[in-house]
């Protein structure tokens, strides 16, 4: 991206570009919805990044299965485009689609022990392989994050990292609000006991 | 009735130490960052969607809602036209960077976008779909020329010669 000269100011800035994004993203969707995959390809590359961002704060970056989710997160989104509304920006949706990809992902292994409330049979679980990445603090709340029990994890993630309100947690994990509110408290008492106070 | 207790529980008001919780929300939001997978995922995804069909658009719900969206592409297409009539002539020699034609690129791509997406609701005839989806290729690629290079004014004008085919076809789609 270029940069805009001086003389325009940091937000307009930032909201020119967010708005040029966002209008790319239309065309480029409009297009894919049509049949288009030289143009979904561009999306991908645009935002490939940001939804494999957010499934593997939710399932962990446990490797292939994150990945795997982010592929099916946008085989959906092609299958799902032609009735895209354009209600929302491309992004927006997009970022939804990831989260909702993810969640049924931690839903199918509600059976299963990572899913249950048992947080201390899941020590361990999930760890976040992010060496390399951001400094040794946040590498340690990744870690700590990761290690929380499955449902506490996503309602934290979702809220405190994402910015959802518990309204629409709930709706997206099928739970009372109140159930939301809940685990969010519980998921924070446990970080930061993971954590050792520190945080 | 728990409300109160709930919302101090969020703010992180009354748990265990105000600030150690006001830290620990501000750390988790800057988690919020985007992470490249480490493998291109494309090539897997492109072997995928050439088996997966897509969902059939929601086609309009009868012949008297197609009027709608025309009549609003018309007057987008008056207003647009308007403007551009309105701006001042190119700028022949024009600033090495100039915010403006980002800007008018960026409003005449909105105006055209709601104008889509009110046809969008209407019946449109499937031959079109591929001549349709190069000129919103095109378009989105003068719109990332524009934000590379904003001094460039005669790309305003080939955007809105863009939309303004795309809009022309979308009409003569919706209205036969």
């Amino acid at each position: 991206m270029t940069m805009l000269t001086a003389a325009m100011s940091e937000s307009m800035t930032d909201t020119t570009t967010a708005e040029v994004a966002a209008t790319t993203d239309a065309a480029l969707a409009r297009s894919a919805a049509a049949g288009d995959a030289g143009a979904f390809e561009s999306i991908y590359r645009r935002h490939a990044g940001r939804v494999h961002g957010v499934i593997v704060r939710l399932v962990g970056a446990q490797g292939v299965r994150a990945e795997d989710l982010t592929q099916e997160a946008f085989v959906r989104a092609w299958q799902a485009l032609p009735k895209f509304r354009f209600e929302s920006a491309v992004s927006t949706w997009l970022h939804r689609l990831a989260v909702t990809t993810a969640l049924m992902e931690l839903r199918s292994r509600r059976g299963g022990p990572r899913f249950d409330e048992d947080e201390d049979a899941l020590d361990g679980l999930g760890m976040a392989d992010s060496a390399g990445n951001g400094t040794a603090l946040s590498m340690d709340l990744e870690r700590a994050v990761a290690t929380l029990p499955p449902r506490a994890r996503a309602v934290l993630v979702l809220h405190d990292v994402e910015g959802w309100k518990h309204e629409e947690i709930a709706n997206e994990l099928g739970m009372a609000v109140g159930s939301s509110k809940a685990q969010l408290h519980r998921a924070r008492q446990l970080l930061r006991g993971r954590l050792g106070g520190e945080a | 009735m728990n409300t109160h207790n709930d919302n101090a529980h969020d703010n992180g008001v009354h748990d265990n130490g105000t600030q150690v919780d006001e830290t620990l929300r501000w750390q988790l939001r800057g988690l919020r960052r985007d992470l490249e997978p480490q493998a291109d995922l494309w090539p897997g995804i492109a072997a995928r969607i050439a088996a997966a069909p897509q969902q059939a658009a929601t086609v309009g719900k009868s012949r008297v809602r197609r009027f709608a969206p025309w009549a609003m592409a018309a007057s987008v297409l008056l207003a647009v036209g308007v403007v551009w009539q309105m701006m001042p002539a190119a700028q022949p020699q024009a600033p090495a960077d100039n915010p403006m034609i980002r800007q008018q690129a960026v409003s005449m791509a909105l105006d055209y976008e709601r104008a889509f997406a009110h046809l969008q609701q209407a019946d449109t005839h499937p031959e079109m779909h591929g001549a349709f989806g190069e000129l919103d290729r095109s378009a989105a690629q003068i719109l990332s020329a524009i934000d590379a290079d904003p001094s460039a004014t005669f790309l305003l004008e080939q955007l809105r010669r863009t939309y303004a085919r795309r809009l022309q076809l979308t009409q003569r789609a919706v209205m036969t």
